[in-house]
């Protein structure tokens, strides 16, 4: 029973192949085979579509990210003051070094470089979540691959 | 809005040189070299911003160090 549900993914995965093409790569004239090909529920490749994320990043959720670094960062001793307008030397206490470190996290949390002239002017939450956000591949990014 | 002078920022940046020198050691031993950066740049924090000759001589000798340190063959640190 295994083997035939095993067999009939396959195959479904195998005729749903066309839909993935952009229309360019479509031929010109439809033979009546491929059309009927294309009479295939949207739930069938709905698995193979999961690996496409949504567009870029939300803004809640890189301040979300940026919040828990700081969270578990050692030298913020006062999580309270902890928002999304928090300064990073008024509000928690964290003088150059430990600025310098928190941006560093950023970078490794985000995956990219921030150039030492930017980086030195993020001090606060507000103002790491705007470069974040301002980056090509986040928010205002224009997605390449969709169809 | 908090503005650096010239000599804070070669600080700042070598401290970020060396954050991401740490990047480059194994993973078993990074927390090593990074509790090694800190405590080598925390040592002179009471150094006063005017005291430039001294900081300027640091952060030659950092910089020196950074360089050795980053040897792919230096695998482990110990304070």
């Amino acid at each position: 029973m295994f083997r035939t549900a095993l067999l009939r993914s396959a195959r479904q995965a195998a005729r749903s192949t066309p839909r993935w093409q952009t229309p360019i790569a479509r031929p010109a004239a439809r033979s009546s085979l491929l059309q009927s090909k294309q009479i295939i529920p949207a739930a069938y490749f709905q698995a193979v579509r999961c690996y496409s994320a949504s567009a870029g990043l939300s803004k809640d959720e890189v301040q979300g990210r940026i919040m828990d670094l700081l969270k578990n960062f050692d030298k913020v001793t006062d999580a309270s003051k902890l928002n999304a307008e928090s300064h990073f030397h008024n509000d928690l206490g964290l003088d150059s070094l430990d600025t310098v470190e928190v941006v560093m996290a950023i970078e490794e949390e985000f995956s990219l470089e921030i150039p030492d002239k930017q980086a030195d002017a993020i001090h606060s939450v507000k103002q790491a979540v705007d470069y974040i956000l301002s980056q090509p591949d986040g928010k205002g990014a224009i997605p390449i691959l969709r169809h | 809005m908090v503005r650096y002078t010239g000599l804070q920022k070669d600080v700042l940046a070598l401290y970020r040189q060396c954050l991401r020198a740490v990047r480059d050691k194994p993973s078993a031993t990074r927390s090593n070299f990074r509790a090694f950066a800190r405590a080598e740049f925390r040592k002179h924090i009471s150094i006063s911003k005017k005291d430039f000759s001294t900081i300027e001589y640091l952060l030659r000798r950092g910089r020196n160090q950074l360089e050795s340190y980053h040897d792919p063959e230096i695998r482990n640190i110990y304070q």
